[in-house]
Order: structure tokens, then C-alpha cells, then sequence
């Protein structure tokens, strides 16, 4: 069980690290248009060719993975460990919802995850639905895809709605993720939940209001 | 001033358990909560009913048998306190009071409010103690201990094996129980020889009884009356980590 909360635990902080990179990345989308393009376009080609974002890509999939299968696992095992519920329980006396509820933000994190793979990895990697064309460098024009996508208000609502249980999830889960991994710092602990919060809501704001940008645009 | 007690009733371990209310009248305000249920008994009696079975012994706030889950929260509506300590001033005249057990499948009802909590006696029963013969009470200056490292052990040490933490996490996890006894004696020299083997065994003892993973809600910390921190559980991770794989 501690070797499963461990790997949940580093799973997710690779994960954490992820989600920096790929709102980086996005942040590409915010420039005008032209320059947009051609940058988001060589970004992503870039990528596609090199081997060690390859192998970094395998890695994120065997972490969302572990982390999502383990999570399962301990959860159902401590839903043994409770034989009986409280017919009241007041738990948002003593800890937050987002902590109490990790699992279901987890299950809501994992459907956003399979409708975004559904957009944009089937797509571009699979090569599933319309033909995707070139820009003018001979790029796959991944840019229009995403540009395409967010014209669409309803993807746009979807897109910026479900960055809130991510921020609820990443909130707790970062500095709940060191503790498993046996940080103890006093003073040290305080200054990681102030990270947490600052992380989890650049992340939210970052990711959601992006769409919103490009719908606008 | 008048309360509804609504208790949880329960012959034994194998029968099913319900709810059951009950009606006080003549209760007042500083009456502590245990002595409105020492009452509500009397009232059984006189009735010729069975009377609820509840624990306690020192009534003081210090030995920790106590323990009840009182309108959804461990020990009452108070943070950091002790059942016995709770008084009926907490409440509002008409008010209808739910009392359950602890809810732990490593908790096993005995009876109404009684619960079996010897799964924490044998967590301690695999390393919390030290082996070494201590004879007589040594001069207290005899091995030298940092007034840091005093205090954090003492702050462990405070805990009083109540369970709260257990009954209010929702994965009934021991873990800040298990952590507080293993940080008490890793801490400190006299603790030191046995120092990986108690926390590989007890760590393992805590996961055999049934109990949960800890997720740091921090439930546990709130209910806790001896105020010990949730940053023990993430020290006795990392004292975990190095048993495993460093000694």
C-alpha cells in the first residue's frame, strides 16, 4: 500500500511537471496570429521528430496510468478500511471538500483527459476524422486544429470549466504528494501549500482562460 | 434544558445496529455530555430498559477512552477535545444530539457506543517500546537530549490512543496514530536501536489491522486532542522510505 501511495505520489509530481511545460506551450497561442501559427506549428513538429520527447511521451502515458490504476486500488482498499458511513458527517468542519474528494476530481480529470486526446491526439497521431493540411513551412498544421476547436463555444465552456477540479485536485495533491514522499519541514510545509495554491491556480486560470482567448480572437 | 438523544443501539458485533431517540428533559447546561448520558441511563433504569453502553474511565481528558461520534464530528463539535470534556452548554435547548460509534471496519462494535480498539494495542504490540533493560529511574542528565528533540518527542508522546483520528479520516487510516508512537521513540537515543525494525513492523501492523491510507485531508489533526500534527505522518514516511531502502 505505501508502495503504491509512493508511486502515485511521484507519479503525479512528474505530472505537475508536465502541465508546466504543456501551458508553456500554450501560451504560444497568445501571440498574433501569423507568428502563432508558424511557432505552434515547428513547436509541435519539433516535437513529433524527437526521440527524447518519445521517450518522455511513453513516460507520461505509464505515469497517467500507474496513477490512475494505483489510485483505484487504494481507494477501493480504503473504502474497506470504513466499514460503516457517518449518518452525519460533518467533514467540511475539520478538512476541505477537494481533500475529502480527490478521487471523484480525479475520475472528472481523466474524462476531460480522454475528450482532449479525443481532440487533438486522435487527430494529429491517428490521423482520425478530417485531413489535417500544411502551412506554408510544410508544417502539419496543428495551429488550425486548435484554433478550429475553440471556435466552437461549447468546447470552449468544456475546456474551461473542468480546469477547475484540475486546480482543486492539483491543489491538494501537490503538497499532499510531498508529504508522502516523507517531507516534514515545518516551515518548509507552509511555504509548499502556498506553492500549491499559487501552481494550481496559474495552472487553472492559464488553461482555461487560453480557449476563451482564442474563441475572442 | 430539553434534548433528543438520537443513539445508536446495538446488541453485539454479529446483530444489526439502528437508531434509536430518546427524550431528556431535566438536563442543564453545565452538565458534561457524558453525565447527560450517565442520565439518560438512570432514566433507562428507572423505566426498566436496557441502558446504553458507552466507554470512559478518567473523565479528566487525559486517558482517552472516550469516544464518540457526536453530530458528525469525533468527540464533539469542539476541535482538539476529548469526549468527557464536551459539556452540554455546546448544545441548544431543544436540540436533537446524533451519537454513534466510531466507524473503523479495524473498530469492531461491541456494544451500542463501545468499540473494540485493539488493533491500536497491537500496532504497539510490534515496536512501540524499547527492549533495553532501563532498571531504576536513571539521573535525568545521564543521556544528554536537546530541548528541541525533548519537545518534539514529548508532543508525540502526548498522544492517548483515543482513535479519533481513525473515526474522523475517511479512509480510517492509523497512520497519525502509528506515526506519533514511532516519532516518539525514533527521536529520541534511547529509541535508536530498534529504530527501523519498529517502523517497517509497525507501519506493516497498521496495514494488516484493516485500516486505511493516509491522503492528508489533515481531519486528523483537528480532532486530535493532543493537538499532534499531521507532519508526523509525513516523517514517519520518510523514516519508512529509509528502513526500507537505505538500512
Amino acid at each position: 500500500m505505501f508502495f503504491k501511495k509512493s508511486i502515485i505520489a511521484l507519479t503525479g509530481l512528474f505530472l505537475c511537471i508536465f502541465l508546466i511545460v504543456h501551458l508553456s506551450a500554450n501560451c504560444i497561442l497568445l501571440l498574433p496570429k501569423d507568428i502563432a501559427r508558424d511557432l505552434y506549428n515547428s513547436y509541435s513538429t519539433t516535437l513529433r521528430e524527437s526521440l527524447f520527447i518519445k521517450i518522455i511521451a511513453y513516460v507520461l502515458y505509464l505515469s497517467i496510468l500507474l496513477h490512475v490504476v494505483y489510485a483505484l486500488l487504494i481507494t477501493l482498499r480504503n473504502r474497506k478500511a470504513k466499514s460503516q458511513h457517518y449518518s452525519i458527517n460533518n467533514f467540511r468542519e475539520n478538512s476541505s471538500w477537494a481533500s475529502q474528494n480527490m478521487g471523484l476530481l480525479g475520475v472528472i480529470i481523466l474524462l476531460f483527459i480522454l475528450v482532449h486526446l479525443a481532440n487533438f491526439w486522435a487527430r494529429i497521431k491517428l490521423g482520425i476524422g478530417e485531413n489535417i493540411g500544411l502551412d506554408a513551412n510544410g508544417h502539419v498544421n496543428v495551429y488550425e486544429v486548435t484554433y478550429g476547436l475553440f471556435q466552437n463555444i461549447y468546447f470552449v465552456m468544456f475546456y474551461t470549466v473542468l480546469m477547475i477540479p484540475l486546480g482543486l485536485h492539483l491543489n491538494h495533491g501537490l503538497k499532499s504528494a510531498f508529504m508522502t514522499l516523507g517531507f516534514y519541514h515545518k516551515k518548509g510545509l507552509r511555504i509548499l501549500a502556498k506553492t500549491s495554491l499559487i501552481y494550481a491556480t496559474i495552472m487553472t486560470v492559464g488553461f482555461g482562460i487560453i480557449p476563451f482567448i482564442l474563441f475572442f480572437k | 434544558m430539553k434534548v433528543t438523544f438520537k443513539i445508536w443501539r446495538q446488541e453485539n458485533a454479529k446483530t444489526k445496529g439502528d437508531f434509536k431517540s430518546y427524550e431528556v428533559y431535566d438536563l442543564t447546561k453545565d452538565m458534561s455530555f457524558l453525565e447527560a448520558l450517565d442520565h439518560l441511563n438512570e432514566l433507562l433504569v428507572e423505566r426498566d430498559e436496557k441502558t446504553i453502553a458507552f466507554e470512559y474511565d478518567c473523565r479528566e481528558g487525559i486517558c482517552g477512552q472516550c469516544c464518540l461520534f457526536i453530530n458528525g464530528r469525533a468527540h464533539g463539535p469542539h476541535s482538539n477535545m476529548t469526549t468527557c470534556q464536551l459539556h452540554m452548554r455546546s448544545f441548544k435547548d431543544g436540540e436533537t444530539i446524533v451519537v454513534e460509534p466510531w466507524r473503523a471496519t479495524a473498530f469492531p462494535v461491541i456494544k451500542d457506543l463501545v468499540i473494540d480498539r485493539s488493533s491500536l494495542d497491537r500496532i504497539i504490540e510490534q515496536g512501540g517500546y524499547i527492549n533495553a533493560k532501563t532498571g531504576t529511574a536513571p539521573e535525568a542528565n545521564a543521556i544528554l537530549i536537546s530541548k528541541s528533540i525533548a519537545d518534539k518527542a514529548m508532543d508525540a508522546a502526548a498522544c492517548i490512543g483515543c482513535g479519533a483520528c481513525v473515526a474522523t479520516c475517511k479512509n480510517s487510516s492509523a497512520a497519525l496514530f502509528t506515526s506519533a508512537k514511532i516519532n516518539h521513540l525514533n527521536s529520541l537515543p534511547q529509541g535508536h536501536q530498534e529504530a527501523s525494525t519498529r517502523v517497517l513492523k509497525m507501519a506493516r501492523q497498521m496495514e494488516l489491522e484493516g485500516f486505511g491510507s493516509c491522503t492528508f485531508t489533515g481531519a486528523c489533526e483537528v480532532e486530535c486532542p493532543e493537538h499532534i500534527s499531521i507532519i508526523n505522518i509525513a516523517e514517519m514516511n520518510v523514516r519508512r522510505l529509509k528502513a526500507k531502502w537505505f538500512e
